[in-house]
């Protein structure tokens, strides 16, 4: 309870400056253990950048380094997201 | 499940300040014109920076408090005292400042009216803005849906949005004081808990749509017990502050 944790849904902004699109509310998949949910329900860390966890097993989902130029991007377990072509 | 994603830029953009609403001691409701405004859904937030003279940025999510059919763009912030934002949003800012925002942001936790009912909002202290945004969003568009709200706040004095707060077709209200309350208070007395929650209702067999807002030992709490008492965890969404303000 005294862990210092968001929700994904309260990163979302930087969510969308990584995939260009909202994607709180598609589904992933933990890799470690097959939980489903969606984005928004994942655990949000914020320190030095920004970690994703599975709500249920809190394995990383993704961890986003914000380096002044550019975001580094980690991306685990399974998405299926769907972007816009532009 | 996947989801065609809509084009949404996030670029900062700068908003004018219209009006500020003193709506409790700590709280202050910013009023914003943005000209290329694309609206929202309720439950979204922005994000708000603030850069410093020296280039510093400090940036924060703000839930949006005005109804998706509202045409215009209302944030509530609450004072944090020792935050790096909310004390320069509440005290300092003023009517015709400029602030960046980014936004609308978030699909996660929305309602739309179209999604009907049932509808469970539960709201700790400031937690009550983005639920406020989902009931005038409802009362817009005349919905009747089967609607609870269940809000805790400290003191009366800190209940946001009092006098617009009343009890309507389908809409259901009940308060809780944790900390002091006025002579004949006839609403709880205590922190949510379970048995709180049973009745309040919805029960789980009629499959509410859920969101529970606030800090994040409250949001906690709540979300353990409604799970507990057998709501699919899948249909409890939750929107957690964060310590910083």
């Amino acid at each position: 309870m005294s862990e210092l944790w968001l929700d994904g849904n309260g990163v979302a902004g930087t969510l969308t400056e990584v995939f260009g699109a909202e994607v709180t509310a598609i589904a992933r998949t933990c890799g470690s253990c097959g939980t489903t949910a969606a984005v928004g329900a994942h655990r949000a860390y914020r320190g030095a950048g920004l970690v994703l966890r599975c709500p249920s097993c809190a394995d990383v989902a993704i961890r986003i380094a914000q380096l002044p130029d550019r975001n580094v991007v980690l991306v685990r377990g399974s998405w299926s997201v769907e972007l816009p072509r532009s | 499940m996947s989801v065609l994603l809509a084009p949404r830029a996030v670029t900062w953009r700068v908003a004018t300040v219209t009006e500020l609403i003193q709506e409790t001691p700590q709280a202050v409701t910013i009023v914003l014109d943005l000209p290329d405004w694309p609206g929202h859904v309720a439950g979204q937030h922005v994000d708000i920076r603030l850069t410093a003279p020296d280039g510093y940025q400090a940036q924060r999510s703000y839930s949006i408090a005005s109804g998706p059919d509202e045409g215009r763009l209302a944030l509530t912030v609450e004072r944090i005292d020792d935050g790096e934002v909310s004390p320069y949003l509440t005290t300092v800012l003023e009517q015709g400042d400029e602030l960046e925002l980014r936004g609308p942001i978030g699909a996660h936790f929305t309602w739309r009216v179209e999604r009907g009912g049932p509808l469970l909002l539960i709201g700790g202290g400031s937690g009550l803005v983005p639920l406020m945004s989902m009931l005038r969003h409802r009362a817009a568009r005349g919905s009747d849906a089967d609607t609870r709200l269940l809000l805790s706040a400290r003191t009366q004095d800190d209940v946001l949005y009092a006098d617009e707060l009343r009890e309507a077709p389908g809409l259901r209200i009940h308060r809780t004081l944790t900390r002091e309350r006025p002579d004949g208070w006839e609403g709880y007395d205590r922190r949510v808990d379970r048995a709180m929650l049973e009745e309040v209702g919805p029960p789980p067999h009629e499959r509410p749509h859920v969101f529970v807002c606030g800090p994040t030992g409250f949001v906690e709490v709540v979300a353990d017990a409604l799970v507990e008492l057998g709501h699919d965890p899948a249909a409890i969404h939750a929107e957690r502050f964060g310590p910083t303000g």
